[in-house]
């Protein structure tokens, strides 16, 4: 089920530095909950893997990332994911635009759009509970993005296109998304608006 | 007229407690997954999460490594056993465990056998299925576009259209229409629901290596018809199959397909030598097990400027999904949708239905319904409806206008029916009264005046129930009578078995009254039994509110052999001769001979004591019941809600339902049945949707997304009825069960758009939820 997801957030850095991190998936992919970056298969595709876990059941995606468009000079991004669960429980791809903006106090904002198309068991929980995942996900990954922000400097934006076959740096083993939680707050939401429904439609 | 029996014989029209209740109640009933066998092992479907895909390897590997498991069956294993597809009850066949390709989410792919059911539950997720994801198709509009995807590769017509169905004057009604001068025409969807019974499907198969002989609990609404299906698709014979339907937490038509779990199960067993059991999680059965409707239909009426209706043209798409597994015994591609011209007076009408493959589950199963009659009386009542709108009259005005006048019956319907009794005004009339309809009305103009929302909605429906007549009902050929065995023991009680099978409907008691009352054995001496293979008679099962039309005409045409019997050993045993006896419930007497009399009790103990020459001893009888034609019931609904102008939310304030299904056997039970039906109907007409997204991920695959209406949304239901017996049935019975769910959803959906036509709106498609409807107010510019 495809489902549009925007966000928008500020970083106390400077744009240029935010594009840094943000063009190099192998750093996105570190700020991402269960997400790994395994090849660099060109200067603008990469093979990965990201893990979430709903309730009982592992989703184990396994998938590229390609940028279509990578304008430094207007600071904007599109890259199209696509990735298949290992063990054949579904897919999932995602298409997203980042741009990013200078903001008058020297800090940046960074816009995304991103559209999720995942197919399967997570797809039948329905888009409200996507909706909260990915909230979920999202808000921990602006957290991991702006600690990694702080503590690294900020590789040029050269650097990535100079080494285009570079083996990904050894990416420590990822934790998988703390899916449990992630889901138990989703389900909450939802069991919560359940509620509403029952005794708001009472009699 | 029927004798009134004593309340301790407890014949027809008393409210008699149900017997099953006393078991069910306390939680010892016993239902397929309260079996549990010595050796039993556990079987678990693994599911395609596809839509469409290829299957290009199945991997088994690390699901039979992981200790306790038995068994993986694959598509591949059951395809060299000739197992890999099978029929539908509706020429078609579908897969059992997918071989080539997957055609819709949570579709079987293969079957894990293990010691337990978590290991079997773990096994599934090992089970690893490389697929190449195909386009899929989910909108049924587009199924015949040039472009769509075929999905069915398997049949020579490389289409995506299964039947095109017309029943009617095409050219009468087109020309009639076309003259007409007022039309009034609704499109209409009758949303993919599903009938969600409480209990899940499963089953329990033993299949015994030293005897060759296999058992199978089934939850099944017509164990006679499995056993003999699964004899001629499994090659093994009948007398090996005993098939048991225990206590059935209810079915509503869901549990009237076979499902490939139940091949599986038994696969697996004949494989094992051992007991296999496989029950179904809440989100299996919504997915996967038959879905009800899925119509998109549109119907145009043609009337005189008066309101006078004379053209009914209905055409009609129906999305089928991956298979055409509509569980339906009629000779018809849409069943009984051509009761579409409901209770009024059409002069000419044509009505035609294309069926369509789309990626979505396969079934099409009738949902408390007698095949398609619930779309058909939904959308006549809407179409009814937005006539009156047009006409600017009122809603009740019209249908009494235009209903099939009571001396008209048996009625023959334009497009083919029979209609064997009716009363139409009568019932609208009583739930006019009971409505206080004229004060409604009233109070609705001073509402709206004020700017506030109140609908009401009246559903004046034709039912069409008791499948049925041999010329026009069979499955696989087999004809759709129902039977009934009696056996009166040497005491005076007896057992009486049925071909059909309880889910709830109460026939443990319902039926026995039926005896009881034929008889004059107490009901409470009386045993009902159903569902064994091996001891109930022949019978084609429950659904269709086939039952009492059917089985319980069976069950009053084997008592009266019985009975005739038994004013045999009377006149022996008095001494008189058989035309001087006359009977009142309970026994036989001498003509004008006070107290020379004996009881249906002394004549049993006879029959096996002192039989008279020439006889056969005791006192049994078998009837098979093949009825003559369906039986008609109706009533009126009249629905009351109010909207909440802030959050579109729609409470339903009243409800009046007057039912006529003829003769009653037991008034409490009928009354139960309605009350059931139509809160089904609430949740069908404002809560309930098996949604599709463009990807063919199941949208409503589990209970927090497919709502089923509790206590708090469930108005007090105000019943009625009135009575106008089936000429051609043995006691003047109709079918009940349906009745509510195949009147209610017209009418709350008319309450609504009663409640917001003032705004110009004349439709909008179930279900009718609060956001729908406070879009539609803030569209109209009624809130910001």
């Amino acid at each position: 089920m495809p489902v549009r997801i925007e966000k928008a957030f500020q970083v106390q850095q400077p744009i240029d530095k935010v594009w840094g991190l943000l063009s190099d998936p192998r750093n996105v992919a570190g700020c991402v909950p269960g997400a790994q970056i395994t090849e660099a298969v060109d200067d603008r595709t990469f093979k990965g893997s990201v893990s979430v876990k709903v309730g009982p059941s592992v989703t184990n995606y396994k998938g590229d990332v390609h940028f279509e468009r990578l304008d430094a000079a207007a600071h904007e991004m599109e890259l199209v994911g696509r990735g298949q669960d290992v063990k054949g429980r579904g897919s999932a791809s995602m298409k997203m635009t980042g741009r990013l903006r200078s903001l008058p106090d020297g800090g940046t904002e960074v816009e995304t759009v991103a559209e999720v198309n995942v197919v399967g068991i997570l797809a039948q929980f329905g888009g409200r509970v996507i909706h909260d995942v990915s909230d979920i996900m999202f808000g921990e990954f602006t957290k991991r993005f702006e600690q990694q922000l702080q503590q690294t400097a900020a590789p040029p934006a050269a650097a990535v296109a100079a080494e285009p076959a570079a083996a990904a740096p050894p990416a420590p083993e990822p934790e998988p998304v703390n899916a449990p939680a992630i889901f138990l707050k989703a389900l909450r939401a939802a069991v919560a608006r359940f509620f509403r429904r029952l005794f708001g439609g009472s009699h | 007229m029927i004798a009134k029996t004593s309340p301790e014989i407890g014949g027809l029209g008393h409210s008699v407690k149900r017997k099953e209740d006393l078991r069910l109640i306390q939680g010892k009933g016993t239902f397929v997954d309260d079996v549990r066998l010595p050796e039993m092992v556990y079987g678990q479907v693994v599911r395609s999460p596809f839509a469409h895909a290829r299957i290009k390897n199945v991997n088994i590997e690390n699901a039979m490594a992981l200790p306790g498991v038995l068994a993986v069956i694959t598509g591949k294993d059951l395809e060299k056993a000739g197992l890999a597809w099978m029929p539908t009850l509706f020429h078609d066949k579908q897969m059992v465990l997918a071989v080539d390709k997957v055609l819709f989410q949570a579709q079987e792919v293969a079957f894990v056998v293990a010691e337990d059911r978590y290991t079997a539950a773990d096994a599934a997720e090992l089970v690893e299925v490389d697929y190449e994801e195909l386009p899929v198709l989910v909108d049924p509009h587009r199924a015949t576009d040039p472009d769509a995807p075929i999905l069915r590769e398997d049949r020579e017509e490389k289409t995506n259209h299964i039947f095109h169905w017309e029943v009617g004057d095409r050219k009468a009604t087109d020309q009639a229409l076309e003259q007409s001068p007022v039309k009034a025409r609704v499109d209409a969807v009758f949303q993919r629901c599903h009938p969600a019974p409480l209990e899940t499907c499963g089953c329990v198969a033993d299949f015994n290596t030293a005897t060759g002989r296999l058992t199978v609990w089934l939850t099944s609404q017509a164990p006679h018809a499995h056993r003999t299906l699964f004899a001629i698709v499994g090659g093994i014979p009948e007398n090996n199959i005993r098939v048991i339907s225990p206590d059935i937490g209810g079915g509503f038509g869901n549990k009237v397909p076979i499902y490939p779990g139940y091949v599986c199960a038994v696969v697996a067993s004949l494989k094992l030598g051992r007991p296999v059991k496989w029950i179904e999680t809440r989100s299996e059965n919504l997915q996967s097990t038959g879905f009800a409707r899925d119509y998109h239909m549109t119907a145009e009426i043609g009337a005189d400027r008066d309101g006078t209706v004379k053209t009914l043209r209905v055409k009609t798409l129906a999305d089928h999904g991956a298979f055409n597994a509509a569980a339906q015994p009629s000779k018809f591609p849409a069943g009984l949708f051509s009761v579409c011209t409901g209770s009024y007076d059409f002069k000419k009408a044509f009505c035609e239905v294309d069926g369509v493959y789309t990626n979505k589950a396969p079934g099409g199963i009738a949902y408390r319904c007698s095949f398609r009659v619930t779309e058909a009386a939904y959308l006549i009542e809407r179409a009814m409806d937005v006539l009156a709108l047009q006409l600017k009259v009122d809603p009740a005005e019209l249908r009494l206008k235009n209903f099939i006048p009571s001396d008209r019956f048996p009625y023959q319907s334009p497009l083919g029916w029979n209609y064997d009794s009716g009363d139409y005004a009568a019932a609208m009339n009583r739930a006019l009264e009971i409505a206080g309809y004229k004060e409604l009305r009233k109070e609705q103009a001073e509402k709206r005046a004020k700017g506030e929302l109140m609908g009401i909605g009246i559903s004046s429906f034709t039912e069409i129930v008791g499948a049925g007549p041999a010329h026009t009902f069979d499955i696989a050929g087999i004809k759709m009578f129902d039977s009934c065995e009696i056996r009166v023991h040497p005491t005076g009680k007896a057992i009486a078995r049925f071909g059909t099978k309880s889910q709830g409907q109460g026939h443990e008691t319902a039926f026995g009254q039926i005896v009881a009352q034929e008889l004059g054995i107490p009901v409470a001496d009386i045993t009902v039994e159903e569902g064994d293979t091996d001891t109930a008679p022949y019978g084609l099962g429950t659904y269709a509110s086939r039952s009492t039309p059917t089985a319980g005409a069976a069950g009053a045409m084997a008592a009266r052999k019985i009975r005739d019997k038994a004013k045999k050993i009377a006149a022996y045993l008095l001494e008189a001769s058989e035309e001087d006896l006359e009977w009142e419930p309970g026994k036989f007497s001498v003509k004008g001979v006070p107290g020379r009399s004996k009881t249906i009790q002394e004549i049993a103990f006879a029959a096996y004591t002192n039989i008279p020459p020439g006889l056969e001893a005791g006192l049994e009888a078998v009837h098979y019941y093949d009825p003559p034609n369906l039986t008609f019931p109706f009533g009126t609904y009249i629905a009351v809600v109010d909207i909440d102008k802030g959050t579109g939310e729609i409470k339903t304030r009243r409800f009046i339902a007057v039912d006529d299904c003829g003769n009653i056997i037991n008034p409490m039970i009928v009354e139960g049945q309605i009350h059931g039906g139509l809160t089904e109907g609430l949740g069908i007409a404002f809560m309930q949707l098996i949604d599709y997204d463009e990807s063919g991920n199941v949208q409503g695959g589990n209970f927090m997304d497919y709502l089923v209406p509790t206590a708090v949304e469930t108005p007090r239901w105000e019943t009625g009825k009135t009575c106008t017996p089936s000429p051609h049935h043995p006691f003047g019975a109709k079918g009940v069960g349906e009745s509510p769910n195949v009147g209610s959803p017209a009418a709350f959906v008319n309450a609504v758009v009663d409640a917001l036509a003032h705004l110009g709106v004349t439709h909008i498609d179930m279900p009718v939820t609060p956001w729908k409807v406070w879009q539609i107010l803030k569209q109209k510019g009624v809130v910001d």
